[in-house]
């Protein structure tokens, strides 16, 4: 009995050391001109299998796997806040090219960055509410990875910038009319020090 | 006592199938021709099943909980919702041990049109409520016995019981079992605080499945019903989580990958989940193989590719993509290969295939959104909904004959159901906060 537990968690630590190497090789941000990977068919996943040997029963449903997550791996979202240097660039209904009048709210916003290189961006993409949720969280990464592009186009530095969609579901305007969709539409800025 | 032993509901059960089943199925004492009587009106369409559900009879126990009442209503309820029945109304519960006055209340209830009688019997015991289904076929002089079979749920539970119990009936005439005993799984709450909720399939037992605070997207059932796959922000970025509501077991974070992780949905032997990852720089669809964790990458366009479904024999999947302009439905093979565009000339998404596996409805977006269903060769497409307002992520019954799907034709998002061509719509939440994005349950173990 006593080998057969020495045996479950040895294979724990083995699962723990795939899901470990499996994220160091993560990127912690989306690279602007990073193309597809086209080699290897497969990838280890985030997290061990729900068959993988049996983790300690916890207090609640809700509770979260005691696994260490690849989200480590990315910036924590709440630490970066607004400021009001960096204005959102707003898009045209199911759109994600950037805009003449937004390309210059984004060279100011290129400029400010580049003059303040120990600060991380993080660009929310954001959609109305029209169109559906999955679709909208596409769209709204489109949105925020257009802006990526273009402020890398611009000398900022592509592994200073994370991206974020929340498609339709973080909306900075809730009536049902274009005047409030055409202020959803949009990407987001925040910043922490690095 | 005057409940069967459990044999001997089995025998009498695999009769009236096999009964059913066709010409080469073995004959049953019965006669033939008393069921084909019920199977005719079934089959006309517009036609439905007149059945009787009067009050149980209480055998054992004090019912001091009403449960005998509530047992009746609940089952007429889900013989309504099924469409294939109407329930004759009546009032009095029949005594017990009493085979004059049952074949008297028969006799009325057939003198108002009842092709069927539905008697329940109920033991109350201090811990668990136990049900009896004696079906019986009003079209025959003697009130045959066409079924028996009994159930127990926990005391607190008198609707499972009702559920479970509505659910035999519609086995018995139609040769599958109803989906009442059922839960839809949903999004409730406003946008930036959504969490995931569970329900009976009627709206009833409303319980929380996730509190985090964060926002909690696309509950999808897997095929035990035993866990739901979602997408939460509750560590900052749209990870894939599992959840099981009905054990004390620790959530499992699915896909944290850099990007999008979204859109899952269990294959049908429950061990893969196909799902949105965007980490290769745009939204392209994998599938998780969740004894391994090995992921494998199906699609490979510069194009929007999200919302996997999979087909019923797990051998192909329908998923949405922009590759061409529009989103529009495509079906590839499990591998990722022969990829066909199954829609065109909309804006089409949330592809759901069908359980029987010859069509998938989707949502189109003209002005408001609608429900569209498309045979699986891609004929016929036809719409389910129309009117002023959006009705859109469509969620398959178990039994390919209803469909869950969220609606704002009453000023805010509620879930409706409906049957599957698209008639009988009905409100399932009632209260005043939105709920969204349902998924209908297989049949609860």
């Amino acid at each position: 009995m006593l080998t057969r537990c020495s045996h479950l968690a040895l294979s724990s630590l083995l699962v723990a050391a795939v899901v470990l190497s499996g994220c160091a090789k993560r990127p912690a941000t989306l690279q602007a001109a990073a193309p597809a990977p086209t080699g290897a068919a497969s990838t280890t996943a985030a997290t061990p299998p729900p068959s993988a040997p049996s983790q300690p029963m916890q207090s609640g449903p809700t509770t979260s796997a005691p696994t260490p997550t690849p989200s480590t791996a990315r910036p924590v979202v709440k630490d970066f806040a607004a400021i009001a240097e960096l204005a959102d660039v707003f898009f045209d209904f199911d759109k994600y090219d950037i805009r003449p009048t937004d390309a210059k709210t984004l060279d100011a916003n290129a400029n400010w960055l580049k003059s303040n290189p120990n600060h991380l961006v993080l660009i929310e993409g954001h959609c109305d509410e029209r169109g559906t949720n999955e679709y909208n969280l596409a769209l709204g990464e489109r949105r925020a990875k257009s802006t990526m592009n273009y402020l890398v186009s611009q000398g900022v530095q592509a592994n200073r910038i994370t991206i974020i969609s929340y498609g339709e579901e973080r909306p900075q305007c809730t009536e049902h009319n274009e005047a409030c969709w055409a202020k959803n539409r949009r990407a987001h800025f925040l910043v922490k020090p690095r | 006592m005057c409940v069967r032993k459990p044999l001997a509901v089995v025998a009498i059960l695999l009769a009236v199938v096999m009964q059913w089943a066709g010409p080469s199925a073995p004959r049953a004492q019965a006669p033939e021709q008393k069921t084909t009587v019920i199977i005719d009106i079934l089959g006309t369409p517009g036609k439905k099943i007149n059945i009787a559900v009067p009050e149980f009879t209480v055998v054992s126990g004090t019912d001091s909980a009403g449960a005998a009442k509530l047992l009746a209503s609940v089952t007429g309820s889900d013989l309504t919702f099924s469409g294939l029945f109407s329930v004759v109304a009546g009032t009095g519960a029949i005594p017990p041990n009493n085979p004059v006055m049952l074949a008297q209340s028969w006799q009325e209830f057939a003198a108002a049109g009842a092709h069927a009688g539905l008697h329940g019997l109920l033991a109350v015991r201090s811990d668990r409520l136990e049900g009896e289904m004696r079906l019986y076929d009003l079209t025959t002089p003697e009130h045959r016995l066409i079924a028996t079979k009994k159930f127990e749920t926990p005391i607190a539970q008198p609707r499972r019981l009702a559920h479970k119990i509505a659910d035999e009936v519609v086995l018995q005439f139609t040769g599958e079992p109803g989906i009442a005993d059922t839960k839809l799984a949903y999004v409730a709450g406003p946008r930036g605080a959504k969490e995931i909720v569970m329900a009976d399939y009627d709206g009833i037992g409303l319980a929380p499945v996730t509190h985090n605070g964060s926002i909690n997207l696309t509950p999808v059932w897997s095929p035990d019903a035993r866990s739901l796959a979602y997408t939460s922000y509750k560590q900052g970025y749209p990870d894939l989580y599992r959840v099981f509501p009905f054990e004390r077991r620790p959530e499992q974070t699915l896909a944290a990958f850099v990007g999008i992780n979204s859109s899952p949905a269990f294959s049908p032997d429950g061990k893969s989940l196909a799902l949105t990852l965007s980490m290769h720089g745009n939204p392209e669809i994998y599938v998780l193989t969740l004894a391994t964790g090995t992921i494998r990458r199906l699609t490979r366009n510069a194009g929007i590719d999200t919302e996997p479904t999979w087909a019923p024999s797990g051998r192909q999947l329908a998923f949405i993509s922009d590759r061409n302009g529009a989103p529009a439905v495509y079906v590839m093979d499990a591998e990722g290969t022969s990829v066909r565009q199954l829609t065109a000339g909309g804006f089409h998404t949330q592809p759901r295939w069908s359980p029987k596996g010859d069509s998938l409805v989707y949502t189109a977006r003209q002005g408001v959104h609608d429900l569209w269903i498309v045979n699986v060769d891609g004929s016929n497409p036809r719409k389910l909904t129309g009117g002023e307002a959006d009705s859109q992520g469509a969620t398959w019954a178990p039994n390919g004959r209803h469909l869950a799907f969220q609606s704002n034709r009453n000023g805010h998002w509620q879930i409706f159901a409906m049957l599957a061509d698209g008639s009988a719509p009905e409100a399932v939440t009632r209260g005043p906060g939105d709920s969204t994005s349902p998924s209908w349950s297989p049949r609860l173990p």
